[in-house]
């Protein structure tokens, strides 16, 4: 199995904070890995070491085998970031079409229309942002990142504000995307949805305390749902 | 650098700002009020005439020239002591007292206000001349000028300069809240996610601004010389390419702003930081040539010095855009555009280049 992220020993120290502490995480090609803990864990700042915007103190990263910045350059990174993005006095569909232009994208208009399906956005197209609710901009947030059908998909906390239906059917697209081989990395702290992922990471003061998939966790545990079991490896290594 | 992706964002942020009505018609319409008040205080040569108290137990002069002086009509006269003129004078109901003893011409005045206190010797000095004729005048200097006339107005001589402090002054704020907005609202972190390189971030950001800011060039230029009906010898067309040389540098110091500031109170704070110094010292109130020393460095690193020169040259001594001078000033205009630039491409941080 390849690997489409590897992390090794990654630090980051912001002041006297250390956000990452030899951070080791490796994500298959066409898996869906949740990156699960609380606020403060490291959980964005290893993401925005993965989109290139945070160059590690020390440690490696490679995505699909290419340094951060150079996998984004080459438009096969798709990074939705935590608060909706957005330009609120642009419409639906000239936020997409600009980020299609950044990206490169020849045939943008099926494109567009279809990662508006996809989010459930199409007859709000024409719509202001600004007019749009929170929710509707979450979804426009990750139409953005799902646009150029890249090969690794960041997501840090994508459902935010979004309700349960609508959820229910963006872990659908995201199933199907990773059985098409897109890689996914999700982060979270909402246990119904970390355990849709294939593996989850369990982080904590920068580091991974613990990793496998939500059974495995559970069961490692000994306990009888996912969040116990996260708060007792917690507890074990606290 | 990919033309593309510069063009993008060159029109993004044109149509963000044709979205935002407000900011538009600011952009537009408040440096013409702006301008058209200037021109209203500045623009004519008719002042109101000042209150001249005559004193004549001080002056030896026959009363038939003291009539002719007192109905000038340079002045408002009147008649009295000299002890009621002073007093007239302290409780603010005249502007001077004026006592003739000889040849000797004494102009007793207020003097909080040194502007006001200019102002009443030049109409004293007429009105002495229709009193006495051409004597008074016989020993007076004759000045003659090279360039503008002696009907142009403050406003005609202070349009060029205005004209570049405008463009100047609301394209760098517009500027440094909208980039600001970029960093606050989130959307430069995705941008820097993208493949988006900062060049031609900033570049893309220096031709969409850079197009309203000629726009406004243009309403202004035409405003001033059309409506206000400044005089000007110069030629439409080159007063237009040293604007547009100064606003490019302007948008990248607005860049620059939004790396320093927090928050859109910040950046507003910043305006007096960055305009204040260029209208003292970039010749717009104070001649570069009459500054002290140790100041004419400091206006050297100030690209409204040179605009201002330029613009002079142009609108005043109708010097053309292959004057060495003009070119010169260009030259530098776009010098500083272009270390304003990279200075706004190292502010914006992405930690992996």
């Amino acid at each position: 199995m390849t690997e489409a992220v590897v992390a090794s020993g990654v630090r980051k120290r912001f002041g006297a904070v250390e956000a990452l502490a030899g951070l080791d995480v490796q994500v298959h090609t066409g898996e869906i890995y949740g990156l699960l803990g609380p606020n403060g864990s490291g959980k964005t700042t290893f993401i925005r070491c993965l989109a290139g915007l945070v160059r590690p103190d020390a440690g490696a990263i490679t995505l699909l085998g290419q340094a951060p910045r150079a996998a984004v350059q080459a438009g096969r990174v798709g990074y939705m970031t935590q608060a909706a993005a957005l330009y609120g006095d642009l419409s639906v569909a000239e936020n997409l079409s600009f980020f299609a232009k950044l990206e490169g994208l020849p045939h943008a208009e099926p494109r567009i229309e279809a990662v508006l399906r996809t989010v459930e956005l199409l007859d709000r197209r024409t719509s202001v942002v600004s007019t749009l609710s929170g929710g509707m901009r979450t979804r426009l947030s990750l139409a953005i990142a799902l646009l150029h059908e890249p090969d690794l998909l960041l997501l840090d906390e994508p459902t935010v504000g979004v309700d349960p239906v609508l959820r229910q059917e963006l872990w659908t697209h995201l199933r199907s995307l990773a059985s098409g081989g897109t890689t996914i990395l999700v982060s979270s702290h909402v246990m119904d949805e970390a355990s849709r992922c294939d593996r989850l990471g369990l982080i904590r003061a920068g580091r991974i305390l613990a990793e496998g998939s939500a059974a495995e966790l559970t069961q490692r545990a000994g306990a009888k749902d996912l969040e116990s079991a996260f708060l007792a490896l917690a507890g074990q290594t606290a | 650098m990919n033309p593309r992706r510069i063009a993008a964002v060159a029109q993004r942020v044109a149509l963000n700002f044709r979205r935002d009505h407000r900011s538009l018609a600011l952009l537009i319409i408040a440096p013409l009020i702006v301008l058209t008040l200037v021109g209203l205080v500045w623009g004519s040569n008719t002042q109101t005439p000042p209150n001249v108290v005559v004193a004549l137990d001080r002056t030896n002069l026959p009363g038939l020239i003291v009539d002719k002086f007192v109905t000038s009509t340079a002045i408002h006269g009147a008649r009295a002591t000299y002890d009621e003129g002073v007093t007239q004078l302290k409780e603010g109901q005249t502007d001077a007292v004026v006592w003739i003893q000889g040849t000797s011409v004494h102009i007793l005045v207020e003097g909080s206000d040194p502007l006001r206190a200019g102002s009443v010797a030049g109409p004293v000095q007429k009105a002495l001349v229709d009193a006495i004729g051409g004597a008074a005048q016989g020993a007076g200097v004759q000045l003659e000028q090279l360039y503008g006339s002696s009907d142009y107005t403050l406003l005609d001589y202070l349009a060029p300069v205005l004209v570049a402090f405008f463009a100047f002054f609301f394209i760098f704020i517009l500027s440094a809240v909208s980039f600001l907005r970029e960093r606050t609202s989130g959307t430069l972190e995705r941008l820097m996610a993208s493949p988006l390189r900062r060049g031609e971030l900033v570049t893309g950001y220096l031709a969409g601004f850079t197009f309203f800011a000629l726009i406004q060039a243009i309403v202004i230029i035409l405003f001033t010389v059309f409506v206000l009906k400044v005089q000007y010898r110069g030629n439409l067309a080159t007063i237009f390419v040293v604007e547009a040389a100064l606003v490019i540098g302007a948008v990248s110091i607005g860049l620059l702003v939004s790396a320093a500031a927090r928050n859109e109170l910040q950046a507003v704070q910043f305006v007096p930081v960055v305009l204040l110094p260029q209208v003292f010292l970039s010749g717009l109130l104070v001649p570069v040539s009459q500054l002290p020393d140790y100041l004419r460095p400091l206006a050297a690193i100030m690209p409204l010095t040179y605009a201002n020169e330029a613009l002079k040259a142009v609108m005043i001594k109708g010097a053309a855009l292959s004057d060495a001078l003009v070119l010169r000033d260009i030259g530098v205009l776009l010098l500083f555009a272009v270390i304003l630039a990279a200075g706004a491409m190292a502010s914006i941080r992405r930690e992996v280049a």
